[in-house]
């Protein structure tokens, strides 16, 4: 054996002993995180029962279907959309394992894209998962995923994405963003498939009001926002308004017509739902923040922002008390609250009642944890 | 003093240490200073994060591997000989036509891949010869590569600096092809005579034709342009009907290198493609290190505290913070220099038109290809036309650098008005 | 579409590890390791 022969075993053995290392990682982040079944959850069932070719795949997910003990009105929530937006992810949780329905029919999807939470995003540095102290002393884990489609599950990207049913382009990478894909479509990519399993379940079910629950960088123009289709304007206004008397200040913006592919425009095009989309403040995944981990992902406290907040450069205010994920998620819920509650009274004969969901400053007081239900 | 600036000096201090004082090569001096940065942020070696970075490249990695191997086997073939004794016949006579041809000839394969590596060390390494062959002192020729390698990887089609910036704020890459060519083709022009006209005027096609390799052509004719012209027409369909023909540079690349192996001279393809990813492992390495020292300034909040501190700046300044960091940061990389300052410049600058501001932002980027201690570009054309310390080619590159600096700042100031333009 | 990118990152690996084995200085070998790691854990599925 030559001597640059040894030298390149050791290197060789070094670069798989990093393989495995990481390896190990990536395939632990594979593991579906539990959500435990609340009182009001009915019926859990894959997505794939709306369009029979998600089964088997990545993109297939849980629906939770809460029938109310009275008939009503239906309402539909999307977190997981963007896995890497914690707030939406989690909202759904929380509902999922607390809520109740008086009447009418809630469909919780915790995880839309459910490949996306299966990796994190390159050069992001972003945590793998974040944990929740529970009452009981127990601890749950829940994984801090990626924007997009895993590229184990949909590669490549071309590189101009062309939204199949506009012909508007965007970035390659786009091609595996959920919220990029509707109305979706069969013959197209695996987020695409996911996206036609959505609006199909939409058709199928009737579900008068869809939810779809994000974040975004406090220097993004658009956010502690609704983005609602025009028809679902009026309620998106009276939620706006009662949100105020909770001294909780949403904007309210019209979905633009030419930006396609998101839920809030496509599936109020292709469905009859009132579509909309809510945006909460998340440093973890901007531009600016500083040391990226865990705590900031949850507590949402950033010095660079701050900074940021300073120099004018943010669309939130941002100070030492930061973006708790407790705030975050409260914000959701006490819209998703205000959604029902307006829905009820836009259509007083399709109501939607929902009981259980922690209020906003109960959420701020005992913390997210709270109201986690220990694992069995 | 942030805990962040400590740990930029750290990483930085452990770069520059690795890279001239032990001289190893730039990916290993960037997987040293982010190992430092790991270990001085207190989160351990970190193997994930390494590893997890790289794949930001991992795409572009295959881009540029399948682009070397192309153009090995078209070089291979002797179509790119063949080439220039096209162009030089055609314009001998025409020195002012001549060497604008050669600037283009030398920016194709940054203009289609995006990289200026690759432009550099293909087409730049047949154009050299022939600028040396016309007159050009060896330097000068270097330079003059190197500048069609930046020039090339920000004209369209491919621009990954301006699909970064733009994919920042959600701005599709779309309508970015006529502001890229006003911002390359009219410096391209100026640096390509510039650099040459007083050196070519007295030559003579009947001196430099002995030195040409003047048979390949004459055996096999336009033939063995083949490869090139599918290749380009495979990418022209690819975005005009994207839906049939969207494979992706990589596969085009490999059609095109497969179809050269029939086109002219023959060529063991297996050794053509191990040399051609021989050729384009210093790249590749360090696209791999870059990747990772990305990660780890994100996960650390070093980039965090570049990009805030390089928005304090009062807004008189934007331009000078603009003109300084991104070139500085392109030291790094002109790639992670888009995605960490490009897309926040871009945001500053809300009230100008986006595309052409984020043209000219990419186009500031490039230069970070010139800046030591990475300098790709520059060490590349160094390295192609023979010549071992590569500051003798940057000593003619700095007044190019300003004007493009300069060319790009016009652009931004007159963002409005030159998108009314067309 | 998958299966060809991934047969091309396979090739491109197999050419990387090819250099990495002929290559006579250690620096170029681990260049060639640091570039390996990727393609080897895409061409696997792990990432």
């Amino acid at each position: 054996m030559q001597k640059h022969h040894i030298s390149a075993v050791i290197i060789s053995i070094l670069m798989l002993a990093a393989c495995v290392v990481a390896g190990v990682t990536f395939l632990e982040h594979r593991k579906v995180e539990p959500i435990v079944r609340g009182p009001g959850v009915t019926e859990i069932v894959k997505l794939s029962k709306w369009y029979p070719g998600l089964e088997g795949t990545a993109a297939d997910t849980d629906v939770y279907i809460f029938k109310g003990e009275a008939p009503g009105g239906s309402m539909l929530v999307l977190g997981g959309t963007h896995p890497n937006e914690p707030s939406g992810f989690l909202s759904a949780v929380l509902l999922i394992e607390n809520a109740t329905m008086a009447s009418g029919t809630l469909y919780v999807i915790p995880r839309a894209n459910n490949s996306g939470f299966s990796h994190n995003d390159p050069q992001e540095g972003a945590p793998t998962g974040y944990h929740f102290t529970l009452s009981d002393g127990s601890t749950r884990f829940f994984r801090y995923g990626s924007r997009a489609t895993n590229p184990i599950h949909q590669w490549p990207d071309p590189d101009v994405y062309v939204h199949a049913a506009s012909g508007q382009t965007l970035s390659g990478n786009e091609t595996r963003n959920l919220n990029r894909g509707y109305p979706g479509r069969t013959d197209g990519t695996l987020t695409e498939k996911a996206c036609y399993g959505i609006t199909q379940m939409i058709l199928a079910e009737k579900i008068g009001l869809s939810v779809d629950l994000h974040e975004a960088s406090p220097e993004y123009p658009v956010i502690n926002a609704i983005v609602a289709h025009e028809r679902a304007m009026p309620v998106a206004s009276q939620v706006v308004l009662g949100l105020e008397f909770s001294d909780i200040t949403i904007g309210l913006e019209p979905s633009p017509k030419n930006l396609r592919g998101l839920t809030h425009r496509e599936l109020g095009d292709a469905t009859d739902t009132l579509a909309v989309l809510m945006e909460t403040a998340n440093p973890s995944q901007g531009r600016l923040r500083g040391r990226t981990d865990e705590a900031l992902a949850l507590e949402g406290k950033d010095l660079y922002y701050i900074k940021a907040q300073q120099l004018g450069r943010l669309y939130v205010p941002f100070d030492e008390k930061g973006h708790s994920i407790e705030e975050r998620v409260g914000r959701h819920l006490s819209a998703l609250i205000e959604f029902a509650f307006a829905m009820s009274s836009e259509y007083p004969d399709q109501p939607i009642e929902i009981n259980g969901i922690p209020a906003y400053d109960e959420l701020q007081q005992a913390g997210l944890g709270a109201y986690l239900r220990p694992l069995q | 003093m942030p805990f962040e600036f400590i740990l930029f000096i750290a990483m930085v201090g452990v770069f520059v240490v690795c890279a001239f004082a032990i001289k190893l090569p730039v990916s290993l001096s960037m997987l040293a200073a982010s190992v430092a940065g790991l270990l001085v942020s207190g989160n351990g070696l970190g193997i994930r994060h390494l590893v997890e970075g790289t794949f930001g490249y991992v795409d572009t990695i295959l881009v540029i591997a399948t682009a070397m191997i192309f153009m090995r086997a078209v070089q291979e073939s002797g179509a790119l000989d063949a080439l220039n004794i096209v162009i030089i016949k055609r314009f001998k006579s025409i020195p002012a036509l001549l060497l604008p041809m050669l600037m283009l000839v030398a920016m194709f394969p940054g203009m289609i891949t995006g990289s200026s590596s690759a432009s550099v060390l293909t087409a730049g390494a047949v154009v050299a010869p022939v600028l040396i062959l016309l007159g050009l002192p060896v330097a000068k020729a270097g330079a003059f590569i190197a500048l069609a390698g930046i020039l090339g990887m920000i004209a369209p089609p491919v621009n990954i600096p301006a699909m970064i910036i733009g994919g920042g704020i959600d701005m599709p890459f779309v309508g970015f092809e006529l502001p890229l060519l006003l911002l390359t083709i009219p410096p391209a022009i100026v640096f390509a005579l510039v650099l040459g006209l007083k050196h070519v005027k007295k030559v003579s096609w009947e001196e430099i034709a002995p030195k040409l390799e003047v048979e390949t052509y004459k055996r096999y004719g336009p033939r063995l342009f083949i490869p090139i012209l599918v290749v380009a027409t495979l990418m022209v369909l690819g975005k005009t009907v994207p839906k049939y023909f969207g494979m992706g540079l990589p596969l085009m690349f490999l059609i095109g290198a497969a179809l050269a192996l029939f086109a002219g001279k023959r060529f063991n393809p297996l050794v053509a493609a191990k040399a051609a990813v021989a050729d384009a492992l210093p790249v590749l390495g360090i696209l791999a290190g870059v990747g990772m020292f990305i990660q780890v300034m994100t996960l650390t909040g070093v980039r965090g505290f570049i990009v805030v501190n390089a928005l304090s700046v009062p807004p008189v300044m934007l331009y000078v913070a603009i003109a300084v960091t991104i070139p500085l940061f392109g030291a790094v990389s002109s790639f992670g220099a888009s995605s960490v300052l490009g897309v926040p410049f871009l945001l500053a600058l809300l009230g100008k038109n986006q595309i052409v501001t984020a043209a000219a932002l990419s186009l500031i980027a490039s230069l970070g290809d010139f800046m030591p201690p990475t300098a790709l570009s520059a060490i590349f054309a160094a390295q192609v036309v023979g010549i071992k310390k590569y500051s003798k080619v940057l000593k003619y590159l700095i007044i190019p650098s300003i004007v493009i600096l300069a060319w790009a700042l016009v652009f931004i100031a007159y963002s409005k008005q030159i998108a009314a333009l067309y | 579409m998958k299966i060809i990118y991934l047969t091309i990152a396979a090739g491109v690996l197999v050419l990387t590890a090819w250099n990495l084995w002929t290559e006579k200085d250690w620096r170029k070998q681990a260049t060639a390791a640091m570039v390996a790691v990727p393609l080897l854990l895409r061409v696997l599925l792990i990432k």
